[in-house]
């Protein structure tokens, strides 16, 4: 008995001391040439869609490792393209983005918990020189060496001060911006 | 006869469809006139919404006006009118009839191909017609501004016809129109 007790102990023991090594995130970055990152706006009541042509993304992700799971997403907003050169031109312009002074919006996540469908990440997103807390909703999907991610966001323009003057009217533009992504990731060079 | 019309008016609801839409039709071109000159920006989007909501409003006013008018035929004009009278204002409303579909559609395009989906009101959104494309916004917007020029020309066609019927020809071809009157100067 006493020694099946100890047995069991000493098993748990090293259990326990083996479960950090078998839960590290793997590091991947994401392949340009396959993800995407899109936005969806409402103009006039009606919905236009949009993506960043150029942004980069860093995941460090496993399933059983989310308390060292971390993703740091970089966007370069002049990239924004909504099928409409005018749009763009006004989007970047200094009431909306003003790309001249904040060029780059970023992602950095702080927290992961398991939900039903998938995972939730915590994290703070930088846009227009404001910090605010922003969860993404995502699906993992690992495959050999490679890995999906897939997922959502929502958040409104004006907390990060994005419309200013007469765009920050919500009756033509409003507030809320949905985002949506998938990431083709590869292992971290 | 059915439905308030007579061999010599137009039934209130074929009166109604008139004057609704000729409404829109001015509301339009001020929208659209006043939209032009603007720079893109909230006031320019605003003015375009709205353009764009009642574009499509006068496109299902137009399909209830067709399917009324084949259910109830128009009054026949004065006997008294020439055949090259005759045929002008059959040409005009032919041309009337074409112009309150092809406005609207071409807008309608027009705005699927820039990728500024038409909204109805903000109470529902219309699905693009064709997809983004910089070329076919070209061309349909050069399509949609000829159009506006023929329809302007011939909504001044219309107007200078009815005031002549009514006041050189004292017949009742403007009044038969008219709601709320009635057609006594027959010759």
């Amino acid at each position: 008995m006493i020694r099946r007790v100890a047995l069991s102990v000493v098993i748990g023991f090293a259990a326990v001391a083996a479960l950090p090594a078998a839960a590290a995130a793997a590091s991947y970055v994401a392949d340009p040439a396959a993800s995407h990152l899109d936005f969806t706006g409402v103009q006039a009541g009606a919905e236009f869609k949009g993506t960043f042509r150029k942004f980069t993304a860093a995941v460090d992700f496993a399933p059983d490792a989310l308390a060292s799971a971390h993703f740091d997403v970089q966007i370069d907003l002049n990239s924004i393209d909504s099928k409409d050169n005018d749009r763009d031109k006004t989007i970047r312009g200094p009431d909306i983005f003003d790309v001249a002074h904040f060029p780059t919006a970023h992602y950095v996540t702080r927290s992961f918990t398991k939900t039903a469908t998938g995972y939730t990440a915590m994290g703070a997103l930088t846009l227009h020189g404001v910090t605010k807390d922003v969860p993404i909703n995502f699906q993992f999907v690992a495959a050999p060496a490679t890995a999906k991610l897939e997922g959502t966001a929502s958040l409104k323009r004006l907390d990060f001060g994005v419309g200013q003057g007469d765009w920050k009217s919500t009756e033509w533009i409003a507030d809320a911006v949905k985002v949506s992504f998938s990431l083709s990731l590869k292992p971290k060079p | 006869m059915p439905n308030g019309a007579s061999a010599t008016r137009y039934s209130p609801v074929a009166q109604l469809l008139h004057w609704v839409i000729a409404a829109l039709i001015v509301t339009q071109f001020a929208l659209a006139w006043t939209a032009d000159d603007l720079p893109l920006g909230v006031h320019k989007l605003a003015l375009l919404a709205r353009h764009k909501s009642f574009g499509m409003t006068v496109l299902m006013l137009a399909v209830v006006r067709l399917l009324w008018r084949w259910r109830n035929p128009p009054p026949e004009l004065p006997a008294g009118m020439k055949p090259i009278e005759r045929r002008l204002a059959k040409a005009t409303h032919v041309a009337f009839y074409f112009l309150l579909f092809a406005m609207p559609l071409t807008g309608w395009m027009m705005s699927s191909a820039k990728n500024y989906s038409v909204s109805w009101f903000g109470l529902f959104t219309w699905p693009n017609l064709i997809s983004q494309s910089d070329g076919a916004f070209i061309f349909l917007r050069g399509t949609h501004e000829v159009l506006s020029d023929a329809l302007f020309a011939i909504a001044v066609l219309h107007i200078l016809a009815a005031l002549k019927h009514h006041f050189w020809n004292k017949d009742d071809v403007f009044v038969r129109m008219l709601p709320f009157t009635k057609s006594e100067k027959r010759p």
